[in-house]
């Protein structure tokens, strides 16, 4: 089912502050960085995966999806975040390291929590797959609708925890979808080269579960297939495994010189750029440019707020760091 | 004196085996004290002091059992 | 077989614990450690219905060692959930359910199985309070059996005391009797915390694999806890602390009553929490007594016993009056065979002649 006027609005602007805001993130990162790419140095220190290509995936499911239910993703998970709903402000403080962060600086990129829009991730490889299938079993316990959503990458569905996961989602029969965004690549290792079935949507058949493939990287097309599944798990009917076709138009992590990309691959994938596919086809079908238009700038307002707000916040001091390893008091 | 044997409920055919006892020889025990527990094929039962005075253990744990078999006195 | 007078000591130990808690005077009744883990899950899922337990063969079984009996006739396949071998995916659920407000207590039947799973254990549950900056706990309990001497090898006998207590954002228990294993299963479950229950496989009580009388002790019906983080002194004594958990303190007791005669009267503590340690604890009993002995029957180095020593030794606050000792088990795989095996693991034997080397005058 075609998502509505207002639904797609929503999708474009959620994609358009993503892509703001990596390459927001693009230069903040590689300050202190040049002319010798030492990963400590800068503002932001550390690894850091960023999402340009795959921002459909992200409004296509988060479309769908209340403040109350539950996503777990990964080490690449600021489109996710921001489709979420997760406190801007709050996250970039936290990538940037500083007290007001989500996590007052102690997780970083990688480990982003945001307990307002139940969002969650964090860097182990298929390792929010176990805890999704854990909210959806709260949900289902309490008896509302909510739902619990996984998001991993194609990689992750040759480690152990995917199938484990898939087969304890269908025999709890759980409120979970598992969203696999399938750019091609682990780190430099291709999916061809590292996966024994040509669509990791087949696997969904060996625990019992449909498996959809979406092609194409579309929105429209994801936002149906999402909601189909999501549909199904809110009416009780249980877990369902999503495929994206989606890409990857940076390396990995920055500064990641992608030697093993195919001549000429980026380019292709730059020039066919979901984003710009979308905002065509938004066009063609009756929305002005101008409405489009004032998106972006909304957005790049959002974002340019959210990098001022990090890059002006206190750093914290090293005896916070002692802080919140363990929780007290009552829950 | 009272014999505390391995009552029908728990054990009724075959063999089964005292797995621990909760008291040791020569305490005093009260009527109703869960003296040990008793492995028979199927699960764990309680054997329950008959009567109040000190124990005295027959058979150890981990000993086969039989119905009706004396494995206590109590004094 | 007589009653020992030290084993009257820790039940009457346990009984002052429990009536200064405002638990009825003296209870009659006596636990196995897996009656007791059973009764504190039954008591504290009857309390509060967000606690749910899951493991493998915890439902119909009862646990293969004992844990969970009588839970799922009393509260049904929902929150009593015998699970397919899948731990990483439990486990990680686990972590799940616990961000979602749920206390699940889930058991990892052989701590040597955490090799499968341990990603979610400590880079989920542990971090969770920290990566969110307090606003996400991981309040759950992971319980798993520990220990061996009864012949399962390699994969099946290990300890791993340090390789838990060694990691930020866990709390690690073990109780060496079943008023304690009650007492800290309960306050475990009501920890905000990601907490390892560790049972000592030897102490269980279950028929087929022997038990240590000792740890059977009176047990209070009553809800109790057992704070978390608080050694307690088994037996008091002035000449040397030794340190011991779980089956370490039945040995040390035994060691004592076999030094009593030759005039060392030993002070024994029970840890009975790895992590946090309470090193004050350590620290008042070896000022006392100036001279300390671990036991400890996890491998031996990098153990926590040679934390414990450190701890120790750097304080400052102690002059020792013998080099510390611990008496563990070596740096090999658990051997098989018993003829292997058995002389290799610490006991009371082994501990009474490292006792007895701390009052060797030194050249």
């Amino acid at each position: 089912m075609r998502p509505e006027r207002e639904r797609r609005l929503w999708m474009y602007s959620m994609m358009v502050k993503s892509r703001a805001y990596e390459q927001a993130i693009k230069p903040a990162y590689l300050e202190g960085k040049q002319p010798v790419f030492n990963m400590a140095n800068g503002p932001i220190p550390g690894e850091m995966h960023l999402s340009d290509g795959q921002e459909p995936c992200a409004v296509g499911v988060c479309a769908h999806l209340g403040p109350r239910d539950t996503v777990t993703a990964t080490h690449r998970p600021h489109h996710i975040a921001i489709a979420k709903g997760v406190d801007l402000r709050a996250m970039t403080a936290e990538i940037f390291g500083r007290r007001s962060g989500l996590a007052g600086g102690r997780g970083g990129h990688m480990h982003l929590f945001d307990p307002r829009v139940s969002f969650c991730c964090s860097g182990i490889i298929a390792q929010g797959m176990g805890p999704a299938v854990g909210a959806a079993l709260a949900a289902k316990l309490a008896g509302d609708a909510r739902v619990a959503v996984s998001f991993i990458g194609e990689g992750a569905a040759n480690q152990g925890a995917f199938h484990e996961a898939l087969n304890l989602a269908a025999v709890w029969s759980v409120p979970v979808v598992f969203v696999i965004e399938d750019n091609a690549y682990g780190i430099s290792v291709s999916k061809r080269e590292s996966t024994a079935v040509e669509r990791n949507a087949v696997r969904a058949h060996s625990y019992n579960m449909p498996g959809v493939f979406v092609p194409g990287n579309d929105p429209d097309a994801i936002y149906e297939a999402a909601g189909d599944a999501i549909a199904r798990a809110r009416r009780g009917e249980g877990p369902t495994l999503i495929e994206i076709e989606t890409c990857r138009l940076e390396g990995h992590f920055m500064g990641d010189a992608e030697q093993y990309r195919p001549q000429g691959e980026v380019q292709r994938l730059k020039a066919s750029d979901p984003i710009s596919r979308y905002r065509q086809q938004l066009i063609s079908d009756g929305i002005a440019a101008a409405e489009l238009d004032a998106l972006e700038q909304s957005a790049a307002r959002d974002v340019s707020d959210a990098f001022a707000f990090a890059r002006s916040a206190e750093l914290p001091t090293v005896e916070e760091a002692f802080h919140h390893v363990f929780a007290t008091g009552a829950v | 004196m009272t014999d505390v044997r391995i009552p029908a409920e728990i054990i009724d055919e075959g063999e089964g085996v005292i797995s621990v006892w909760l008291f040791r020889d020569g305490e005093t025990v009260a009527a109703g004290d869960v003296l040990a527990e008793v492995m028979n094929e199927k699960a764990v039962a309680e054997l329950v002091a008959p009567a109040s005075g000190q124990l005295t253990i027959l058979v150890s744990a981990e000993v086969p059992v039989k119905k009706d078999q004396l494995v206590a006195r109590i004094t | 077989m007589n009653v020992s007078a030290s084993t009257s000591r820790v039940a009457d130990a346990k009984h002052t614990e429990s009536t200064a808690q405002g638990v009825d005077a003296v209870p009659r009744r006596r636990l196995t450690i897996a009656k007791a883990i059973s009764e504190a899950l039954t008591q504290e899922m009857d309390r509060d219905p967000r606690v749910l337990v899951m493991g493998e063969d915890i439902g119909r079984l009862g646990g293969v060692f004992g844990t969970t009996q009588g839970l799922l006739a009393r509260f049904g396949p929902e929150r009593v959930r015998d699970t397919p071998i899948s731990e990483t995916a439990f486990i990680g659920a686990a972590v799940g359910l616990a961000a979602a407000g749920m206390r699940p207590v889930v058991e990892l039947m052989f701590v040597d199985f955490f090799g499968v799973c341990m990603d979610a254990i400590y880079n989920l549950a542990a971090k969770q309070s920290y990566f969110s900056g307090g606003r996400v706990a991981c309040p759950m309990v992971l319980m798993t059996s520990v220990g061996g001497g009864y012949g399962d090898a390699g994969q099946h006998s290990q300890c791993l005391y340090a390789s838990f207590a060694h990691l930020p954002g866990l709390k690690v228990v073990i109780p060496s009797n079943s008023h304690d294993a009650k007492g800290l299963m309960i306050a475990a479950i009501r920890d905000p915390n990601p907490v390892v229950f560790m049972y000592h496989k030897a102490l269980q009580g279950m028929g087929w694999l022997g038990t240590v009388q000792r740890s059977i002790v009176p047990v209070s019906d009553s809800d109790y806890v057992v704070p978390i983080g608080k050694a307690t002194t088994v037996r008091e004594g002035r000449d040397v602390t030794v340190v011991s958990w779980g089956l370490g303190v039945h040995q040390a007791v035994e060691c004592a009553d076999i030094l009593m005669k030759e005039g060392i009267d030993v002070e024994v503590l029970d840890l009975r929490t790895l992590a946090p340690l309470d090193r004050d604890a350590i620290l008042q009993s070896v000022q006392k007594t100036g001279r300390i002995v671990v036991v400890d029957d996890d491998y031996r180095s990098c153990g926590l016993a040679a934390e414990i020593i450190a701890s120790v030794c750097e304080s400052g606050r102690v002059a020792l009056r013998a080099p510390p000792c611990r008496v563990t088990f070596p740096d090999i795989p658990v051997p098989f065979a018993p003829q292997m095996e058995r002389p290799l693991l610490p006991s009371a034997v082994k501990l009474a002649e490292a006792v007895r080397a701390q009052f060797v005058s030194q050249p």
